[in-house]
């Protein structure tokens, strides 16, 4: 083992990952070799130095607790058990949304961050699509103006049954399309594959 | 003390249930705030971090599923948040870089919080929160998911949503990064 490898080795040891095998070696190294010996070292000593509890008191978490209520008292727990009150109701607009959330962020995505290009409909098949139009919009008040608008309405052509707020919120976060089973994000990307605006056939 | 079932405790709070959700944040409001200030620094940015995050997992907490621990999705939001907190305050563009000198400049001011153990310790963990809040923030999280919160590497790659080579190349840099900064007050003896 080199002193390169070594060094990367003792990092994953510290973390309590390496395999016995690759473990043995490292100690080998190490009883041959003090520059590696006086990196552990260090490496030990820094770790005893991090890793410490911040403390509070707990008069602060009560403080805590007591503000993080007020906070969810102001977003409305009755709309949240409601919204929570059957799951696969949920599920079901949970889907729908999706589906239209998809294509209304293709939708930004094609004619706004991707205007003038050719891009292919192989996007679609992830969610990782999605990613990098939310990232810019980070960075883009304009496009999230525009994606906010075009999602919004998108919601509202579902009709009533759509909390609109609660969707655009769960769109919004990340969580949301993870929760998605690969079925349900297999049938978003065949319904984006059949869109000729989308990039399917034309 | 509630001594319920954390997954029952979970589908309740989905259910819109606010007194189990109640309980979830006193479990671990603390090792929430651990990752935040972690990544923030300043402790009233934590606070408000904080605070997002419990909310946010309120607001989602009906698209958790189960596949992962609880606590691992409640970190991945708390470094998401942290992330776009450090995002919109613009010091990653000035800590992307860790720069060594910086250190040898001295602190930036401000008591160190645990007054326990020697002065040459409690310097020593000043220096070293000092370094580690001038990471990029990716290293930053990965530390301090895998250092302060003891997650695994297979825990800490669900939190942060990459691979757990990812986590253990993160990790050895990130300790690389540190240790050359902080060699002098490492002490590694070379002989």
């Amino acid at each position: 083992m080199r002193c390169a490898e070594a060094e990367r080795r003792l990092s994953d040891g510290l973390d309590g990952t390496l395999a016995p095998r690759i473990e043995a070696r490292l100690e080998a190294h190490l009883a041959s070799c003090p520059s590696c010996r006086a990196c552990r070292d260090g490496l030990v000593r820094l770790q005893a130095s991090a890793g410490r509890p911040v403390e509070r008191s707990s008069e602060y978490w009560a403080g805590f607790e007591s503000r993080l209520e007020e906070k969810l008292d102001a977003l409305g727990s009755g709309r949240a058990g409601e919204a929570r009150s059957s799951f696969p109701a949920r599920r079901r607009w949970a889907f729908a949304a999706a589906s239209v959330l998809v294509l209304a962020a293709a939708g930004v995505w094609f004619v706004l961050a991707r205007r003038g290009s050719e891009a292919g409909p192989a996007w679609a098949y992830s969610v990782d699509g999605l990613a990098p139009l939310m990232e810019e919009a980070d960075d883009d008040p304009g496009l999230a103006g525009d994606l906010d608008r075009v999602v919004r309405a998108s919601l509202d052509e579902l009709g009533p049954a759509v909390d609109v707020e609660a969707a655009a919120l769960a769109a919004a976060d990340p969580f949301f399309w993870e929760s998605l089973t690969d079925a349900e994000l297999g049938a978003i990307a065949s319904g984006l594959e059949k869109d000729p605006g989308l990039g399917g056939p034309k | 003390m509630d001594e319920r079932p954390e997954s029952g405790l979970v589908e309740e709070a989905a259910r819109g249930g606010r007194e189990a959700f109640a309980e979830l944040v006193r479990r671990h409001e603390r090792r929430v705030y651990g990752v935040v200030r972690r990544m923030a620094g300043d402790p009233a940015d934590a606070d408000d971090l904080a605070q997002e995050v419990f909310l946010t997992a309120w607001k989602a907490i009906g698209s958790f599923r189960g596949g992962s621990s609880f606590y691992t999705w409640l970190y991945r939001i708390a470094v998401n948040a942290s992330l776009t907190h450090l995002k919109k305050k613009g010091r990653e563009g000035h800590r992307a870089a860790f720069d060594e000198n910086a250190l040898a400049e001295g602190p930036a001011g401000g008591a160190p919080e645990d007054p326990a153990g020697s002065s040459e310790t409690v310097e020593l963990r000043r220096r070293v929160d000092e370094a580690v809040g001038r990471l990029p923030g990716h290293f930053r999280a990965a530390f301090a998911l895998v250092v302060d919160q003891g997650l695994s590497h297979a825990d800490a790659a669900r939190a942060l949503g990459c691979s757990e080579n990812t986590v253990s190349w993160r990790m050895h840099k990130a300790r690389k990064i540190l240790r050359e900064g902080l060699r002098p007050y490492l002490e590694e003896d070379r002989s």
